[in-house]
């Protein structure tokens, strides 16, 4: 247990001190420091209606990083959540657009099975690169993000394009009313619950299933899962795909929900925050709950400091940037190396 | 070379009670500490120039860190050090090469993709900004053929066989003006026929006017060629360096051992210390019953790849309540039948038999599922997760065979862990520590606690003991011999021959992927050492 709050009091203190390395940079830009976390405070939580705001960005967050740390348990460090959010959000435009005029009840469950399908296929061509012939799974996953930002572009411009848009954004026609899930305040019953059930489940499969334990093991040591008979290439193939799949459920939630269609180009940014969101959290899932909302409120911030303060939206930006440094250098393999040759030397 | 043993007679006799001329090498009062652990405690030892003084103790009482602090590798957290009476300061590596140490490492550390002349010029670390391949080849030709180094100078160290690279790695400690030459364990990977030529070379050496250190740990090599003997238990030194003449193998054995351990290992003093001659008391042979084999291999073939050779036509079979013992040098296709048995490598040909059945394209989770039980080479990567906790690791092989989708209750998982790690005699903290921070023998135990199950029926026991200090080594031979009783069937792989020696029913010897060799009890060490390297 002491360990447990070790790691937490360490990701507080990293934050903390990207947020310091961050008021400085405000500070040498011309912008008063406390003026600026103020204001962003403000618009995350302590505004009348920031937490609306802020539990709006911190959802879709919240299921995308718990896929994450599905497959980052597993060893794979799958950082193509953007790619497989937007192919999600693809598929399930798609069903969307062609089922349009059936029922709801039919419609909407289809949607989120190709949203899911959609992200878990995304997923599946770097898994399967990696378990049969051993490409860098970094490589082929960011890549994938690329051409998956590019195919949004050509649907959205092409197959699934609004005939009736402006030609400012392209977008595809906007979802119809029966179909949508939220309003653009994204919160909803469904919205809310399915997050709900999302963060349950993968809690269950972390910490209390044969697959989490095994996961784990397989993430830490390969070698020692092989040599227990484990088959490697599934217990990896099941982590990409999971990931892959809640990227693409976050994605169909998105353009059901508070998006309402499918704009080229949308949340740019949402799969790289969550990756963050997993690493803040220690790739715990209940971690992942507070830290998402953290994210999430600054999400919020980056659209309120513009409009109702005057600042520059970019400060979120640099305070995601900041965090990321202060958490990968953590990770940085240079450590595990130092570490791994004090057990070395103490062994001999 | 061959004035060497005439040398030698004369030198034995000039030992000094105390050295007019100053030590090759002296520390005062060396302490090293890793974290909670004391390595060293207040050490001080001279060694006369010009001789071979042997280091000797169990794993894990100091040795290599004494071998590292005298190269500046480690630095002590109090004493001196002194070269040829010249004191330098600890822990610096290349002061210590500036003033004569040299040391060969026991893991060879020379780049292995690198060619021989490769590996001299720039294993120093004194390399010319330029080369040309004939030029280094000229430079290093000479050099080698001196120390009788035979050794291609274009091929790579990874193609070598162990005692050609041994020996690069010794003409690359003496590239610079070396005077005190430390080896440690050089004796582990090598087989009797190589250590005898390695003796040979240290002689040579001796000749030459290098003063040698060996690390041992086998009192039969020691006495075959130290002049003087140090012991070390527990980080501290028990006596020396005395004169190899005034002691004997009964008295070495006891100062490695100790008093206090000599208890827990009743029974296997010899083998633990090589102490031993040729002929070993044979062990209790099990009732072996021939009718039906736990494992049955049929002449299979395997590929080579960059594990190590192929097997060829490799058949073996194991009874019911038999040890059956693995010798060869390593790297002789022991690792590829390890790995075809668990099947982390195809059978090209052939068929592998377990319990009767065909299992030659059976996965290893369905092998493990039919009691096959796996202790394997690499403790700290294939045995354990280290980062991991220990309950993980102990319940990983009933979680592999289980439904994936299982769901789990870990707080039952952690009680039959601690239960089973009790009835092991694992000392740890909480069920819940990473199996990272449990010392060797512990970390083994653990292993020993997943594989040796009532449901095992065929344990494979890689390097068993590796690393381990007798007690732990006595009592993973004790666990060995009881699933034997209990019907097991045994195969241990070990580079150690007293330890083969000392559990083996039966002995099979390796030699380039092929079982060359088969010995039952009572083994003779020239008759085995024979075969390893293909001479008899």
């Amino acid at each position: 247990m002491t360990a447990r709050l070790f790691a937490v009091g360490r990701a507080i203190a990293f934050v903390i001190l990207a947020l310091a390395l961050c008021g400085v940079i405000f500070e040498f830009a011309g912008y008063s420091a406390p003026e600026m976390f103020q204001s962003i405070a403000d618009g995350a939580f302590l505004n009348p209606g920031a937490w609306q705001g802020s539990l709006r960005w911190a959802l879709p967050l919240f299921i995308t990083a718990t896929g994450v740390i599905i497959s980052f348990r597993s060893g794979y460090f799958n950082v193509g959540a953007q790619g497989q959010f937007y192919i999600g959000a693809i598929g399930t435009t798609f069903v969307v657009d062609f089922m349009n005029g059936y029922p709801a009840a039919l419609v909407i469950p289809l949607c989120f099975i190709a949203g899911i399908a959609g992200g878990a296929i995304w997923a599946l061509w770097p898994g399967l690169l990696r378990v049969r012939s051993g490409a860098d799974e970094v490589i082929t996953t960011l890549m994938g993000n690329f051409i998956a930002g590019l195919i949004l572009i050509y649907v959205t411009g092409g197959i699934l394009k609004d005939p009736s848009g402006t030609g400012q954004v392209m977008a595809s026609r906007p979802v119809a009313p029966a179909y949508r899930i939220s309003s653009e305040t994204g919160l909803s019953p469904t919205i809310v619950g399915a997050a709900i059930v999302v963060g349950v489940v993968m809690w269950i499969l972390v910490n209390r299933s044969a697959f989490g334990v095994l996961a784990g093991l397989a993430g830490r040591n390969p070698i020692m899962i092989v040599w227990q008979g484990a088959r490697m290439s599934r217990l990896g193939l099941a982590g990409f795909m999971l990931g892959g799949g809640l990227a693409g459920l976050a994605g169909a939630m998105e353009v059901l929900g508070p998006n309402g269609r499918l704009v080229s180009g949308f949340l740019p940014t949402l799969g790289f925050t969550a990756i963050l969101i997993a690493l803040v959290a220690g790739l715990s899932i209940s971690g992942a709950a507070i830290v998402s909302l953290f994210f999430g409120g600054l999400a919020s911030a980056s659209l309120y400091l513009p409009v109702l303060a005057g600042l520059p939206a970019a400060a979120i930006d640099i305070i995601n940037a900041a965090i990321a440094l202060f958490i990968t250098a953590r990770a940085a393999p240079g450590l595990g190396w130092l570490a791994a040759r004090r057990r070395a030397v103490g062994g001999a | 070379m061959n004035t060497g043993g005439q040398r030698e007679a004369a030198v034995i006799e000039a030992i000094p009670s105390e050295a007019p001329s100053p030590s090759a090498l002296q520390c005062r009062d060396i302490s090293v500490q890793y974290g909670e652990v004391a390595a060293l405690v207040g050490v001080s030892l001279a060694f006369a120039p010009k001789l071979i003084h042997a280091v000797v103790g169990q794993n894990g009482a100091g040795k290599t860190t004494f071998a590292r602090v005298a190269a500046g590798l480690v630095k002590p957290v109090s004493g001196t050090l002194a070269i040829g009476g010249k004191e330098i300061p600890t822990g610096n590596v290349g002061l210590a090469r500036a003033a004569g140490v040299e040391l060969v490492h026991q893991n060879f550390a020379l780049p292995p993709s690198f060619t021989v002349a490769e590996a001299m010029e720039f294993g120093a670390e004194r390399g010319r900004p330029f080369f040309s391949r004939r030029g280094l080849e000229a430079r290093w030709k000479k050099h080698l053929e001196n120390l009788g180094v035979r050794a291609g100078l274009r091929d790579r160290i990874r193609d070598l066989p162990v005692e050609a690279q041994q020996g690069v790695e010794i003409a690359r400690a003496l590239v610079a003006d070396a005077k005190v030459l430390i080896l440690d364990e050089p004796t582990a990977v090598l087989s009797p026929s190589g250590i005898e030529t390695l003796f040979e070379r240290l002689k040579s050496l001796k000749a030459s006017g290098v003063t040698i250190i060996l690390i041992l740990h086998k009192i039969r090599e020691v006495l075959g060629i130290a002049d003087t003997v140090t012991v070390l238990r527990g980080g501290r030194l028990v006596e020396g360096p005395v004169a190899a003449r005034a002691t004997n193998a009964r008295r070495l054995s006891a100062s490695i051992i100790g008093a206090q351990a000599e208890q827990e290992i009743a029974g296997d003093e010899a083998a633990l210390v090589g102490a031993t001659d040729e002929i070993k008391a044979a062990p209790v042979p099990a009732a072996v019953s021939q009718a039906a084999p736990v494992l049955a291999m049929e002449r299979v073939f395997t590929r080579s790849d960059s594990e190590g050779p192929g097997l060829e036509e490799a058949s073996l079979s194991i009874g019911r309540g038999e040890i059956v013992g693995v010798a060869g040098v390593e790297g002789n296709g022991q690792r590829t039948l390890v790995r075809v048995l668990a099947n982390l490598v195809d059978a090209q040909s052939g068929r592998i038999l377990l319990g009767g059945e065909d299992i030659t394209k059976t996965p290893l989770s369905e092998r493990r599922a039919r009691g096959l039980r796996v202790i394997p080479f690499e403790r700290n990567s294939e045995g354990l997760s280290l980062s991991s906790a220990l309950w993980e690791n102990w319940s990983a092989r009933q979680l592999v065979l289980g439904s994936a989708l299982k769901l789990i209750n870990p707080a039952r998982y952690r009680k039959a862990c601690d239960a089973s790690l009790k009835e092991w005699d694992v000392r740890y903290h909480t069920t819940a520590q990473p199996a990272g921070s449990l010392s060797g023998g512990n970390a083994q135990k653990l292993i020993l606690a997943r594989e040796i199950d009532a449901d095992a029926s065929l344990i494979i026991a890689a390097q068993p003991t590796r690393g381990l200090d007798v007690g732990a080594t006595a009592f993973v031979w004790r666990a060995l011999r009881e699933a034997r009783a209990r019907g097991c069937a045994v195969l241990v792989i070990s580079s150690d021959l007293d330890e083969l020696f000392d559990i083996s029913d039966r002995l099979i010897v390796m030699l380039s992927g092929r079982i060359v060799a088969e010995f039952r009890p009572p083994y003779r060490l020239g008759e085995v050492g024979a075969a390893m390297t293909g001479a008899h």
